[in-house]
């Protein structure tokens, strides 16, 4: 038998052996890419298995940004049912590229905004089936080996005593953190906003590029405090590291989602895996202490450990300023560009320039002196001179130099070089304005 | 007559069976290696917006200071690693290979524990020990009021890096302390020079080519790492830059790739350079006759002191391990020199799992070594025995492998493999013989560096006197060659074993399932949450058991054939 | 054409030495269980070239890195004009060795190679360039300083090694089998070359070697080796024909060796071999027990059947098994019942030779027969 005549054979076997997917009960094997660890991925598993008999959870850990890259380069043979993530921009790469399936969940109950934030995709590509609260981090030991204070709001994190001790990832390599930087961008304006992350960022002391990177430091005393997601601390709490965990009182909340992967090999489980996520006992589940996640559906909260944080009734987790996805989209590559630029990569000018503005602050409490006011006021300003306007961060000829958009335009090198010589000049000038009114203040 | 004709032409070309070797190899390399490599580092000659070749990537890379800045950091990180490096290396070399010393297999193979140094968990042990609030810190703190950075910046970079290669130096530079005749050392002695004077002027000049070898390795590993400076939050380095770039979420900008073209020829002018360097310079296997290896006695004041260096040199470098095995049994270590309290509960938890894991792990481990010392033997005779046409440029092309990074080739093989299907459906990349591909491709230098040095002692007159015998080719190659250079292989196949047994950057994008996943992938699923600590660490301790038993197992073979052949004489 | 390896006119003056006496004393030295050296004493005078002569392993070079530092003893000692240096390391003892390998540093020039020495003893540059330059005109290699020791044939790297060797001027000059990698013309030409300069240095040295001509032709003194011990020490002719025993014997020239027998009948006393031959012994004579009877194929004449014995011969029969013509003698071996015994003759143009098969009368010279022990 000749192989074309095998091929063809095979082909009318398996069209007659296998009837349309959607008359037919989930089976077989569903494929997840996720970045969860085993103690989110595990539970769920279980439960998922136990819910709908027939179907294995296949999961693969990757961090996002390796499995948006996997799902990218391997689309031409998918093979892959689900995408698994809390970063909302990943699915937005991943919708932008068209390797997503639009799906409309038939789970009932669940709202359609999480505080300001909308839970699930306008589009329909991608649903939210949890939510995470950002906020402050720390390890008693370091804190009362050092003699630190507790922090309670954001400001805090910029103020002197704090100088060295805190830690975050960046915004490039975490969406999380994106979305608490575009919150805090939007809610206080672009100018505003990023003098706040500035401040708060001249403290330091490292920026990690793997979200887990900042509670791994905090867990092992490495840094003090920590910028997170709430499920880290609780989960490490729960291990029982020494650490701390607050909610300034306004605070970002970040959806955790799925999406159906475009042509996905096994739809139909892919469908009941999203549905049983958004069931009530999906839910319910969330609660267990290694995962930790704030469901979306509010009625299950009737069930939940006693203190456990509702973001539907506790006010912190509500004040969030509306939150324009649209807008986010379109800067999100020239904002994560640009927080390297000017913080990740700058950081030990940032730094310098923040210390001296620190100490002249001191020096300035002790004794005033209206001319080193001015000065400070001036390296003030001089760090929070932004390269870019608003405006032109979310033009089309600077956004096209990130998404690499098939006309001829700036390329991402020469605008980052340009950042990136704008803040280390500013810094230096800042650092030595600051180290004037120093002078002048002693 | 036609006999004589064929046989003086072979000396001069090749036998159609070597054509068809260096035929085969250079089609495995091509496949797995450049066709990959280049399906993803084209991009970095391309111009934005459309796919013209132009090089204005190139220029901006030298236009970003932080581009320029992050290759000196590199240069720097590198040079000093290579620096501190050898002062751990070269005490320990001299010691066991010069020296009458009890304990030189155990130290040797201690020396070679660094290398296995499982991604993510060595770091975290390294903070707990050496980190700003580490636990020699905090002593250091509270007795003497001071601390020291080991782990800041580009300094934690060259400390951590210097303990994880150094074992490249130590292997290369004891070999060849034992290829010097001792009569060397003897005659300069005589003539009045001993002590330092006599290891710098005499012994360390002979033993500089396997110095040289060792650090050229050392020097390309760490400018082409890019783990170590991203788990000490050092971004500005070359290939930190390269990784982030390459796998930002939207980010398709060619600079990534641009510094992955950066990467692989600063690697390949390394390697060019030492290889330079050392040319016409192998001086081991001159002259012989005379004393051969020679070890001297110590006297009792030299013993003392020879062990304590090797002691302190050795509790310094496997200090990542012991901190290692500290958190694998540690509760709660925080903030504070030692754990809270001990318990046994993480290696419960992954008792279950880790047997699946250790069985992908030595299969796709022991295969990838076998693939290595295969091809890199067979490299090795062709580049040494035959004036093939291109015989180099197989050893350039498989040595290059060291500076591609491991993200680039497992998405080069995603991209290669991922639309060649089988015959029912399923992509090739999906299989897990690609992991072992990948392993293969990106340890195969270390192979062939030993298989390399292994052939170049040995006599051809012995192949000849074989030939002389009646033997063909192939015969003598498997009878006199590869019997001959069974110490060199092996020690590659240790070389590549071991480190393939704990690579993460290529297996991560490669690994399709958890039932195909080595102990690297489940030590990396641990480590992304707070009560996976103590069991990745757990799992990592099993990693280093594991490899460390295999190597320890073939030092025995190694001595035993080495005492073999000495007794033979 | 003069020889390339003749030694250059330039006077000795420039390398000048002070003869010393060296003196080991009981000194013993095992590896392990095998005991290379026992109770080894020895005298070596001032200026004299001695040789250390014996088969491989017979602990020849072990006693000779014993001197340069080396090798440590157990028991013993080693002086150097009456001072003892078992003590000092190598690099201490000013005792030059040129070793078997020549162990040239192929990382360093010839010149680089002969001013190490001098170096490590922190003599001045100008110092150093001169008396190198002296040192390779005396070997014959002037000019050759820049060259690599790969770019030199085996001969002139072992002038190197020489060179680099004396040119520190030591107390004492130790010589590693320096021939063994020479072929056998070259070997002939620089064995005397080293003796001459040895002479006109006036250098105590000392040869190691497995090679008897080597050591005759070149040596004042040997002392014969074997086993760790040393069997005897004499001069070259003092130990050809008065061998102390059955090894130095056998090892140094060509023996016939003989067992047998005392036989006393009254008051005459005879040594009866296994094989018949007879031979009378003067009544003072000492023989000592299980002696075998001694002497050199040239001590053997080959005389006509029947011919009376002289008073200073016996004689005995046998046939030919074999004959070798040697050129200037011819070599018979006589079979006379279990073994051969060699005789060597004088061949002159026109004599006529024995052939295989036939049978002579052997007559073997009394005076030069010895008893010899083991």
């Amino acid at each position: 038998m000749s192989h074309r005549r095998f091929g063809l054979l095979l082909a009318f076997s398996v069209l007659f052996a296998i009837p349309p997917a959607y008359a037919q009960a989930p089976t077989g094997k569903v494929t997840v890419v996720t970045s969860y660890s085993k103690d989110v991925t595990d539970p769920i598993k279980k439960a998922f298995e136990a819910a709908t008999p027939g179907v294995t959870l296949e999961v693969q850990n990757r961090n996002t940004n390796a499995g948006v890259k996997y799902l990218d380069e391997t689309k031409a043979n998918n093979q892959v049912d689900l995408f698994w993530a809390s970063a909302p921009d990943a699915f937005e790469v991943l919708k932008a590229k068209n390797l997503l399936e639009h799906y409309t969940p038939k789970a009932t109950g669940i709202p359609e905004k999480i505080g300001q934030f909308p839970i699930n995709d306008p589009k329909g590509y991608y649903f939210g089936f949890a939510a995470s609260g950002y906020g402050i981090m720390w390890n008693e030991r370091y804190v009362k080996a050092k003699k630190l204070p507790e922090p309670k709001e954001w400001g805090d994190l910029a103020t002197a005593p704090y100088y060295d001790h805190v830690s975050m990832a960046t915004p490039s390599r975490s969406g999380t953190t994106h979305l608490t930087l575009e919150a805090i961008l939007q809610g206080e304006g672009w100018d505003k906003g990023w003098g706040t992350i500035k401040a708060m960022a001249g403290n330091f002391r490292t920026v990690t590029e793997r979200s887990f990177g900042v509670p791994e430091a905090v867990n092992s005393g490495e840094v003090g405090y920590g910028v997170v997601i709430d499920f880290f601390a609780f989960s490490a709490q729960a291990s029982g590291f020494p650490v701390k965990f607050v909610y300034p009182t306004v605070t970002t909340i970040v959806p955790a989602n799925v999406a159906i992967v475009a042509h996905a090999p096994n739809k139909t489980a892919a469908e009941s895996f999203i549905e049983f996520l958004l069931s009530p006992t999906g839910q319910e589940v969330l609660f267990a202490p290694g995962i930790r996640r704030l469901p979306v559906n509010p009625a299950v909260y009737a069930k939940a450990p006693p203190d456990y944080p509702n973001p539907f009734k506790d006010p912190r987790l509500n004040g969030m300023v509306k939150f324009d996805v649209e807008k986010s989209e379109v800067r999100n590559g020239v904002v994560d560009a640009l927080f390297d630029q000017i913080v990740s990569f700058q950081l030990d000018s940032l730094k310098a320039s923040t210390k001296a503005i620190h100490e002249t602050e001191a020096a300035l409490a002790k004794k005033d002196n209206a001319q080193a006011r001015a000065l400070l006021k001036q390296a003030r300003e001089l760090i929070n001179a932004m390269p870019v306007n608003e405006a032109t961060a979310s033009a089309k000829e600077t956004t096209g130099a990130f998404t690499g958009s098939k006309q001829k335009g700036a390329r991402q090198a020469e605008l980052e070089q340009q950042w990136a010589a704008f803040a280390k000049e500013h810094c230096a000038q800042a650092k030595a304005k600051a180290e004037e009114a120093l002078k002048l203040a002693r | 007559m036609a006999m004589t004709w064929r046989a003086s032409q072979s000396r001069l070309s090749a036998t159609p069976g070597q054509v068809m070797l260096a035929l085969g190899i250079a089609l495995f390399l091509a496949l797995f290696l450049i066709w990959p490599t280049a399906t993803v580092i084209w991009v970095a000659f391309t111009e934005k917006g459309s796919s013209t070749f132009t090089l204005v990537n190139f220029l901006d890379f030298v236009r970003t200071d932080l581009f320029v800045r992050s290759f000196w950091n590199s240069f720097y990180v590198s040079a000093m690693a290579v620096v501190c490096a050898s002062v751990l290396a070269l005490p320990l070399a001299y010691i066991t290979s010069r020296f009458t010393f009890r304990g030189a297999v155990l130290i040797q193979t201690l020396g070679f524990l660094p290398l296995i140094m499982p991604p993510f968990v060595g770091a975290v042990a390294m903070q707990l020990f050496f980190g700003r609030n580490g636990s020699i810190n905090l002593l250091l703190d509270d007795w003497l009021g001071f601390k020291i950075a080991f782990m800041d910046g580009l300094n934690g970079v060259i400390f951590v890096q210097a303990i994880h290669y150094f074992p490249f130096i130590l292997i290369n530079l004891s070999a060849g302390l034992r290829n010097i005749d001792s009569a060397m050392e003897e005659a300069a002695q005589n003539l009045g020079a001993s002590g330092f004077r006599l290891f710098r002027r005499i012994v360390f000049p002979l033993a500089m080519p396997g110095y040289v070898a060792g650090a050229s390795l050392v020097f390309v590993k760490v400018f082409d790492d890019l783990a170590t400076p991203l788990l000490l939050n050092v971004k500005d380095m070359l290939a930190p830059q390269a990784y982030l770039r390459v796998t930002s979420i939207g980010i398709t900008d060619p600079m990534g790739y641009v510094i992955s073209v950066v990467l692989i020829v600063a690697s390949v002018a390394a390697i060019a350079l030492s290889a330079l360097a050392t040319r016409g310079t192998d001086y081991a296997t001159v002259q012989r006759g005379g004393g051969g290896l020679a070890r001297r006695e110590l006297r009792p004041w030299e013993s003392v002191l020879a062990y304590a260096v090797v002691t302190l040199i050795l509790l310094l470098v496997l200090a990542p391990h012991a901190g290692l095995l500290l958190l694998s049994f540690a509760t709660i270590w925080s903030f504070s020199p030692l754990p809270d309290s001990y318990t046994v509960a993480h290696y419960a938890r992954i008792f279950g799992e880790s047997s699946l894991y250790i069985k992908n792990t030595l299969v796709y481990a022991s295969l990838a070594g076998l693939i290595d010392v295969v091809i890199g033997t067979a490299i090795a005779y062709l580049v040494l025995r035959t004036r093939l046409i291109g015989r180099t440029a197989l050893d350039w092309a498989a040595s290059a492998a060291l500076a591609i990074p491991g993200i680039v080739l497992g998405i080069g093989y995603l991209r290669a493999f991922y639309g060649v299907q089988l015959w029912d459906g399923t992509p090739l990349a999906t299989l897990w013989i690609v992991i072992v591909l990948a392993l293969a491709i990106r340890r195969l230098p270390y192979a062939l560096r030993s298989c390399y040095a292994a052939l170049q002692q040995i006599s051809v007159s012995l192949e000849e006197a074989a030939e002389n015998l009646g033997a063909t080719k192939a015969r003598t190659v498997r009878r006199i060659v590869v019997p001959l250079m069974t110490g060199g292989i092996l020690a590659g196949f240790v070389t590549s074993f071991a480190t393939a047994a704990v690579e993460l950057s290529a297996t991560l994008m490669l690994v399709q399932s958890n039932s195909d996943a080595p102990l690297s992938y489940g030590l990396y699923v641990f480590m992304q949450s707070a009560a996976g600590r103590g069991p990745g660490a757990a799992l990592g301790v099993i990693a280093v058991l594991l490899v460390a038993a295999c190597t320890i197992l073939s030092h025995i073979i190694i001595e035993r054939g080495r005492a073999a052949a000495e007794s033979r004489h | 054409m003069t020889s390339p390896f003749a030694l250059s006119s330039t006077t000795a003056s420039e390398i000048s030495a002070r003869a010393v006496s060296v003196r080991i004393e009981n000194v013993n030295l095992s590896y392990g269980d095998h005991h290379v050296l026992k109770s080894v004493n020895l005298d070596i005078r001032p200026g004299e070239f001695f040789a250390f002569l014996g088969p491989s392993g017979c602990g020849k070079t072990t006693l000779l890195r014993l001197i340069a530092g080396f090798n440590r003893a157990d028991s013993g000692r080693v002086l150097v004009d009456d001072k003892d240096i078992s003590a000092l390391p190598p690099w201490k003892r000013d005792v030059g060795m040129v070793f078997q390998s020549y162990a040239l540093w192929p990382h360093m020039t010839v010149a680089r190679n002969v001013a190490f020495g001098l170096e490590e003893k922190h003599v001045g540059r100008a110092e150093i360039t001169r008396r190198v330059e002296a040192a390779l005109n005396l070997v014959g290699l002037g000019g050759l300083g820049a060259r690599r020791p790969s770019q030199l044939s085996g001969g002139q790297q072992q002038r190197v090694a020489l060179a680099r060797t004396i040119v520190v001027e030591p107390k004492l000059l130790l010589l590693d089998e320096p021939l063994s990698n020479l072929d056998a013309k070259l070997r002939v030409q620089v064995r005397r070359e080293l003796r001459e300069l040895q002479q006109r240095l006036g250098l105590t040295t000392i040869f190691v070697t497995h090679d008897q001509e080597e050591a005759n032709t070149v040596c004042d003194r040997i002392a014969v080796m074997n086993d760790g011990i040393i069997q005897q020490i004499g001069t070259p002719k003092e130990l050809y024909e008065k061998p102390a025993n059955l090894f130095v014997a056998n090892f140094l020239g060509t023996a016939n060796i003989l067992a047998g027998q005392l036989v006393q009948s009254g008051a005459d006393r005879a040594f009866e071999t296994e094989n018949g031959l007879r031979i009378q012994i003067a009544k003072d004579a000492d023989i000592p027990a299980n002696a075998r009877l001694v002497f050199r194929p040239q001590d053997v004449a080959l005389v006509a059947a029947g011919e009376p014995p002289g008073a200073d011969a016996a004689q005995i029969s046998g046939t030919v098994a074999y004959r070798e013509f040697l050129g200037a003698m011819i070599r018979y071996g006589v079979r006379i019942g279990a073994s051969d015994v060699i005789v060597d003759t004088p061949f002159h143009a026109g004599d006529r030779l024995h052939d295989v098969g036939t049978e002579v009368t052997l007559a073997i010279s009394i005076r030069s027969a010895r008893w010899l022990a083991d």
